[in-house]
């Protein structure tokens, strides 16, 4: 298969913000370069401070390198309106103009994107049902939850039908029920044929989400690649799941030794250290009288890797 | 690229008028212009001009409050707010926006001044002692009109770059100098040295010349004979706020939002 050349890519940008008079520039980017492709969901993950909103100020004009390049399909970032038309941005705790309405507010986005007033319209009121707004269409902004802004903030972005997505931390301030309907309209972007690229710190959604993820710590990238390939085929144990709760003379007898695992309610669980403990353990287990429910390889998930990369202890933001 | 402007300028002119500061000082210029009806009888000579004088000193004052007020935070509200990444990330070029902004408050001030312009002529038909339909007073309003718009592209400058507090004495500096230009030219060519009186010659007109926009004397003595002087005014006001918003957009051009 011919893949298509990126429709995103970042070559070597450095970017410092001035503290000062006196005082050395902050570098909060330091040459990072990544590419993502068509038809991708790319979590940019890193803790606070981390450069992934500086990086996404920088593909939306908000800031300008000090180094390096940025091309979105295929001309520079500066090329203007004509690229701006094909990508869709919302910002980290998006603010709007309290004093107009949803409805209003979109009817603005969709003039300065160049849509007629029908085509507004009608894709508002799909786009407000679809994030769950279509309630509070004619209700000021100013009166709007913390989630509701975050809805409004994806409406907007997606008012034109961009064929890029950049959200940066859709997912904060959301409730349960507002991540899944936010993870939910990720994936049918995916399935539309669109590009999402879209910052976190909330493993967990990167993992269930994305294709690749590009990793960032102190202005520097860390890690990237396709998600199952960083996970990777390496397994941290295997988790025996066991019952009932064996004495710990019979736990001996089967040759596990006291710290193996904990009890959990009427169940035992064990962690061996690789195949060959678990079939050493399983067999005397079943000696003993034991039962063994279930044998799961866990592998390492984005949060350890994560962790690994940037060191664990001086990350301050990656979570969950 | 007119539809986008125009768009912002809509939406900033929606902001202004829902702004309540800004009725407060409409709603007391109004109320010392209607003042001006009952002031006239305490004062000795000629009533009508009385009117018209302390009402379109009223008008130039509170207009001036006003366009300072709006204009000093006509970006950097945008800015601090964050509404500015959302319009930014749009097809919409920095220029577009500073245009849009400034265009709408125009139309705020434009408004605001038409009222307080009417209240005075009203009150000056409408005095007992000699009260005359004076459409000079709109001229005169004309030329604050424009002295406003003028003042409202310097604030929008200074807040590309600078705090409102900043912005605001900056812009309030340069309303003050701007009526005083003439003594800095006259006092110049007085020199004996050629360069003292190129560089004062350089300054004045380097310098927003506001007196360029006053015609409030020549309605109050009746000396405002002809719509003329509009069209002059309005030439200088045109290029100097051209220079003032094509430097706003090279200053803004390059901004990092952090």
């Amino acid at each position: 298969m011919i893949r298509q050349g990126p429709i995103l890519s970042i070559e070597r940008l450095s970017k410092s913000y001035p503290t000062g008079f006196w005082r050395k520039p902050v570098r909060v980017l330091s040459d990072l370069s990544c590419e993502v492709h068509a038809n991708e969901i790319v979590g940019f993950l890193g803790p606070n401070g981390a450069g992934k909103t500086t990086t996404i100020k920088i593909l939306n004009r908000l800031a300008f390198p000090d180094a390096g390049k940025v091309t979105l399909f295929g001309g520079q970032v500066r090329d203007g309106a004509d690229v701006r038309r094909r990508i869709g941005f919302m910002p980290e705790q998006p603010y709007f103009y309290e004093y107009l309405t949803g409805g209003e507010f979109l009817r603005l986005c969709g003039q300065l994107c160049g849509m007629s007033r029908a085509d507004t319209e009608s894709r508002s009121s799909e786009l407000l049902s679809r994030v769950g707004l279509s309630g509070a269409r004619d209700t000021a902004i100013r009166k709007y939850s913390k989630g509701m802004m975050q809805r409004l903030g994806l409406a907007q972005a997606l008012l034109h039908d961009p064929e890029l997505v950049i959200l940066d931390e859709p997912m904060s301030g959301l409730d349960p029920m507002g991540r899944m309907e936010v993870r939910g309209i990720i994936r049918d972007l995916k399935a539309a044929g669109k590009t999402v690229f879209f910052s976190s710190h909330i493993l967990s959604d990167v993992e269930a989400l994305c294709d690749r993820v590009i990793m960032l710590h102190k202005g520097r990238k860390v890690a990237e690649g396709r998600v199952e390939e960083l996970i990777g085929a390496e397994t941290l144990y295997i988790e025996l799941v066991v019952s009932p709760v064996l004495p710990a003379d019979r736990l001996a007898a089967a040759g596990i030794p006291p710290d193996a695992g904990y009890a959990q309610g009427a169940l035992l669980v064990l962690r061996a250290a690789d195949n060959g403990q678990a079939n050493r353990w399983i067999a005397g287990l079943l000696r003993e009288g034991g039962t063994v429910l279930s044998c799961v390889p866990v592998k390492k998930g984005l949060e350890e890797i994560f962790m690994e990369r940037v060191g664990g202890s001086d990350s301050t933001g990656a979570t969950s | 690229m007119l539809r986008r402007i125009f768009s912002i300028a809509a939406n900033t002119f929606r902001e202004t008028i829902r702004n309540k500061i800004l009725y407060a000082i409409l709603a007391f210029a109004l109320f010392v212009i209607g003042m001006t009806f009952f002031l006239a009888d305490l004062s000795v000579g000629d009533f009508a001009r009385i009117i018209a004088d302390v009402g379109l000193a009223s008008i130039h004052i509170f207009g001036v409050i006003m366009a300072v007020f709006l204009g000093i935070t006509l970006v950097s509200n945008e800015v601090e707010r964050k509404t500015i990444y959302i319009l930014l990330s749009k097809p919409v070029r920095r220029f577009e926006f500073i245009f849009g902004k400034t265009l709408g408050l125009s139309v705020t001030l434009l408004l605001t001044t038409l009222a307080m312009a009417t209240v005075l002529f009203l009150v000056h038909f409408s005095y007992r002692y000699g009260g005359r339909a004076e459409v000079g007073i709109f001229i005169a309003s004309a030329g604050i009109y424009m002295e406003l718009v003028l003042l409202t592209c310097l604030a929008s400058l200074f807040s590309t770059f600078t705090t409102p507090v900043l912005s605001a004495i900056f812009t309030l500096s340069l309303f003050l100098v701007g009526h005083l230009t003439k003594y800095l030219y006259v006092l110049g060519d007085q020199s004996k040295v050629e360069a003292v009186r190129w560089a004062s010659r350089f300054i004045f007109y380097l310098l927003p010349n506001l007196e360029n926009f006053n015609w409030k004397n020549e309605v109050a003595y009746g000396g405002l004979k002809s719509f003329s002087i509009l069209g002059w005014a309005a030439g200088y006001l045109v290029a100097y706020a051209a220079c003032v918003l094509c430097l706003s957009c090279l200053l803004f051009a390059r901004k990092d939002f952090k």
